[in-house]
């Protein structure tokens, strides 16, 4: 195999790795990559100043060597940058916190308290013959989600929208065949959509809505029922439906075969969860506290740390397309890409070290949405940036020569 | 050149036939070397002390997506009780990084516990291709210990349907190498043979000899082709064989099918414990321990690992999905974690409490126990609990303790469900391992079977990898709980159970010879193949399938790669 290895594109939870940079015909990848356009400005900046990169490490390091409760946010990066920030959490006694982590920790927390049964894209496309969507219309922030699992398929399966305001498109076509999409809205919110469907299949006479109870004989009859969702889009008591979801996936498994495909993970947090878990034993909002390590996922929330004012240090890394740093009046040392210092309003108690984005500025890791496969990546344009894992390290090293330093003196 | 005189140890060494003499050893460069003439650099003074290779457990879930899961479904796991309400305490070690857990600790704690108990390198038994990348970083993360991993298959959707098909056996070996090479394993599982797909087809058992729904192919089908691939390519570590029916009460009837299976070819079968019951009695689930037994002792080309239970919590973590499924009920706590993966294989993470007074899990000890015991060769069994499945492996020395010290091994049987301690027979089983038997299958052994020939042993040559035990013959476990010594590659990296050094460990593959014309891009062969499998039954690019050796450096956090060449002459 000698020709060069296709890109993998890091924008989406889907990480498809078919085409090229050039041309990955998904509105996603074109807007993700037009927005990410070359830097002109790779400087350095403290308090809004540019500065050298070298000055900017060395005021970080002191930061977060002076630090009583750092927080360390957004890990918005690659595997190779979760394998670096893990050993510098420990190293500084650091909370740890992803970008739009209420989903990541409400999915988690259904997950810790009734586990569940899942399944990756390749079973989806072998042996879904029924896919539900529920509570979202996933294509919108996966395009190709159904291209890539309908693609090759003789008979598709049929494809179900469940749930109200969903906008979601009567059919879609791919390699030339037409899929017709049901929509189901039940005048219901999710949670309540969730339980009667449970109910359906569980006690059918006890529930009044004709067309959940004929969903429910359909997931039954179903070879391989596959149930999709967002975590993100499944409101403020996702945790809640997810388990609903799981438990109906556990009820058809015990005479038939149905699987859950959560779609989230996007911007690096599926490969930061697994890292931070792999290397600590626990998931991410755990503390590397003077007790131990700590995991509570409501506790140790950005936004609720921050608004309560209980760190006094933010680290936020964030090199993906609309990942900003949270609000919070706390000193901050953010790593993102050059174009973000544009944006950054305020600087005061600021620094700034711009990064490359992963599978655009240089090569990497990213865990794809199922949790299971990790696909290289590949840069898509020569960058001089410097990589999340590379910055990492250096602030590592600069905090063991401070760590010299207070040792002799 | 510095070197290091390890002075007055009674070593330990089976493979070069040495057995408690006591004997000096002279460490250079990281490796055993004959004493120099210029005086050494630095003394160790190991009189009193029991000498043996570093320990190395072929079959232990340290890396991988499952344990992960795991991980991510018992966050109670790592608190100071499992379910306790205090964080596990910190250490006072800045070698360390902060990292924790019992049943499942996260990689760094893995690497530092098992060093601290002499052992110097672990082989994860359960790599999903499509999740190798994963499963080499984790181990990557685990400081210290040298690492491999085996694949699975047997499962995925290709290998069945062309097996089904009749694909001539030069395929399937050819399929076998190029999984090897593209994952960088060390070794082939295969799990429940076609059992994890049929599982996707509705079935829920499947015999030896029964059909795959869909595939119409039977595990016997399914074992031999693996064995025979793996044999013609020769690979040093055979088949490495889950069998069917794990956990049913009556499949020592499966297990036999499947050593039957072989035909004579060697194999390594995994964690027998689960798969020696039988169905007799009053409860209808007895021990068939001696029945296998008969079954190795009389096929040298066979060896087995235990997968000792210990009482207490835990967490199973397989890739039996239908199995796990059929267990799930039993969880304790009442959770689980399944999962199909990738039309190559699955996933099951039940947790799991072993308790004393239950008369299947006080059997499920004593079963384990009998197979350590009774097995005539040690060669041919290796020390494992499966770890995380039938305990933590942090529980070693207690088991270690359990097979040297009969006294002991009876104190625990009395304390067990009645009915089990009355009728094994565990409890006429007078045999007690000696230390020679204990190093052979807690590193001699393991090391032979994987074809590792300069580890293992104490022998000139051999990396010095080394474990130096205060002899307690009064408490084996606490012996085997901390070493006074422990070396890797030549340095101290525990001291007293204290880690003082963490080198990034080595990480072990083979490198299988196949017909690499057949996977160029311009052949239509093996490359159109491998595309066409992907289109069917995959979702990467099939150039992405293939983990090189700079990506392998990197997964690996850059230790070093110690490729295993596969036999000499092994058909091509």
């Amino acid at each position: 195999m000698t020709a060069p290895p296709p890109w993998t594109c890091p924008f989406c939870p889907l990480l498809c790795d078919d085409r090229d940079a050039s041309a990955p015909a998904c509105p996603k990848a074109e807007a993700a990559l037009a927005a990410s356009t070359p830097p002109t400005d790779l400087s350095a900046r403290l308090h809004g100043q540019p500065v050298p990169r070298e000055q900017a490490l060395r005021v970080a390091a002191e930061w977060l060597h002076a630090a009583r409760q750092p927080l360390i946010a957004g890990w918005g990066a690659d595997v190779a940058a979760a394998r670096a920030l893990y050993p510098l959490a420990s190293r500084v006694g650091a909370i740890s916190d992803v970008c739009g982590g209420e989903p990541l920790a409400q999915a988690l927390r259904a997950q810790q308290d009734r586990g569940g049964y899942t399944t990756t894209l390749a079973e989806v496309r072998r042996h879904a013959d029924l896919i539900v969507c529920v509570g979202s219309w996933p294509a919108e922030r996966a395009p190709r989600l159904f291209e890539r699992v309908l693609a090759g398929r003789e008979t598709p399966p049929a494809i179900v929208v469940l749930g109200d305001d969903v906008t979601a498109p009567r059919s879609i076509t791919v390699e030339g065949r037409t899929t017709d999409i049901e929509g189901l809205p039940t005048g219901q919110d999710l949670p309540t959509t969730a339980a009667l469907l449970h109910l359906a299949l569980t006690r059918p006479q006890l529930c009044a809505d004709e067309r959940l109870r004929a969903l429910a004989e359909r997931l039954r009859s179903a070879r391989y029922a596959v149930l999709i969702w967002e975590p993100g889009q499944l409101g403020a008591q996702a945790g809640l439906v997810i388990e609903r979801l799981q438990g109906l996936i556990g009820r058809l498994n015990l005479s038939g075969r149905a699987a859950g495909l959560p779609l989230s993970g996007s911007g690096g947090a599926a490969s930061a969860q697994a890292v931070h878990t792999w290397l600590s034993g626990l998931p991410l909002r755990t503390q590397v506290g003077p007790r131990g390590l700590e995991h509570d996922g409501l506790r140790l929330s950005t936004e609720r740390l921050l608004a309560d004012r209980a760190v006094d240090l933010l680290l936020w890394v964030g090199t993906f397309p609309d990942q900003r740093p949270p609000d919070g009046d706390r000193p901050r040392i953010l790593l993102g890409p050059p174009a973000l210092a544009q944006t950054l309003g305020h600087e005061s108690a600021t620094v700034f070290l711009p990064v490359g984005t992963p599978g655009v500025d240089h090569a990497g890791h990213l865990v794809r949405c199922d949790g299971v496969v990790m696909l290289p990546l590949r840069p898509a344009r020569p960058s001089a940036l410097p990589s999340v894992a590379e910055t990492v390290n250096a602030l590592l090293a600069a905090l063991q020569q401070l760590d010299a330093v207070e040792a002799t003196t | 050149m510095t070197w290091t005189l390890l002075r007055g140890g009674r070593l330990h060494d089976p493979t070069n036939g040495v057995d408690g003499e006591v004997r000096d050893l002279a460490i250079q460069g990281g490796r055993l070397v004959a004493i120099p003439d210029e005086s050494p650099t630095e003394v160790i003074d190991a009189s009193g002390c029991i000498v043996m290779a570093g320990g190395i457990d072929l079959h232990s879930h340290i890396g991988g997506g499952k344990v992960n899961l795991a991980r991510l479904l018992l966050p109670e796991d790592h608190r100071d009780r499992m379910g306790g309400s205090n964080p596990c305490a910190l250490g006072d070690n800045p070698l360390e990084l902060v990292s924790c857990g019992h049943a499942t600790p996260g990689t760094l704690a893995t690497g530092y516990r098992y060093v601290q108990m002499g052992y110097t390198a672990a082989f994860e038994p359960a790599m999903l291709a499509a999740n190798a990348r994963q499963a080499h970083m984790e181990m990557g993360d685990t400081p210290i210990l040298d690492h491999g991993a085996y694949v699975l298959l047997g499962n995925d959707e290709h290998f069945l349907q062309r097996l089904a098909e009749g694909a001539p056996p030069e395929e399937i070996r050819d399929l076998i190498g190029w999984t090897l090479h593209a994952t960088k394993a060390m070794g082939i599982k295969v799990v429940n043979p076609a059992g994890i797909s049929a599982f996707k087809y509705h079935q829920r058992k499947l015999d030896v000899d029964e059909s795959h729904v869909h595939w119409g192919v039977t595990p016997r089908q399914v074992v031999q082709a693996l064995a025979r691939g793996l044999t013609d390519l020769g690979v040093p570590h055979p088949l490495h064989i889950h069998g069917s029916n794990l956990g049913v009460a009556g499949n020592i009837a499966s297990t036999l099918a499947t050593i039957d299976a072989l035909e004579g070819l060697p194999a390594h079968l995994t964690h027998v414990q689960f798969h020696a019951y039988g169905k007799e009695g009053p409860k209808k689930f007895s021990s068939a321990a001696l029945q296998l037994v008969e079954a190795v002792n009389a096929r040298p080309q066979l060896s087995i690992d235990v997968g000792q239970i210990l009482f207490g919590q835990t967490v199973t973590a397989s890739g039996d999905t239908m199995r796990q499924h059929a267990n799930a009920g039993l969880a304790n706590p009442r959770k689980w974690i399944g999962a199909d993966l990738e039309c190559e294989a699955g996933c099951g993470v039940v947790p799991f409490r072993y308790q004393e007074k239950s008369y299947v899990n006080a059997l499920q000890w004593a079963i384990g126990l009998e197979l350590f015991l009774s097995v005539r060769n040690p060669w041919q069994v290796v020390l494992t609990t499966d770890h995380p499945n039938g305990a933590p492996f942090t529980s070693y020395p207690h088991l270690i303790r359990l097979l040297m010290d009969r006294p002991f091994r009876e104190e625990q049987l009395a304390r067990l469900h009645p009915d089990v301690a009355a009728n094994s027979a565990l409890k006429d089983m007078k045999r007690e391992l000696t230390l020679q038997e204990i190093a052979v299958m807690t590193r001699a052994a393991p090391a032979k079977l994987l074809g590792l020939t300069d580890r293992g042993h104490l022998g000139l040559g051999a990396a010095a990898d080394i474990a130096v035990y205060r002899d307690d013959a009064t408490d084996r476990e606490r012996m085997f709980t901390t070493p006074e010594w422990v070396f890797k590659d030549g340095r101290v990296v525990a001291r007293a159970g204290r880690i003082t050094a963490t080198p990034v460990g080595g990480t072990h593959f083979v490198t299988p010879r196949f017909d690499d014309e057949r996977i160029s891009e311009h052949n239509g062969g093996f490359a159109a193949a491998l595309r066409e499998r992907m289109a069917r039954n995959g979702s990467v690019h099939p150039q992405h399938l293939e983990i090189g050796h700079d990506e392998l450096c990197a997964c690996c956090r850059g230790g070093r790669l110690l490729p295993t060449a596969c036999f000499e002459g092994a058909a091509s």
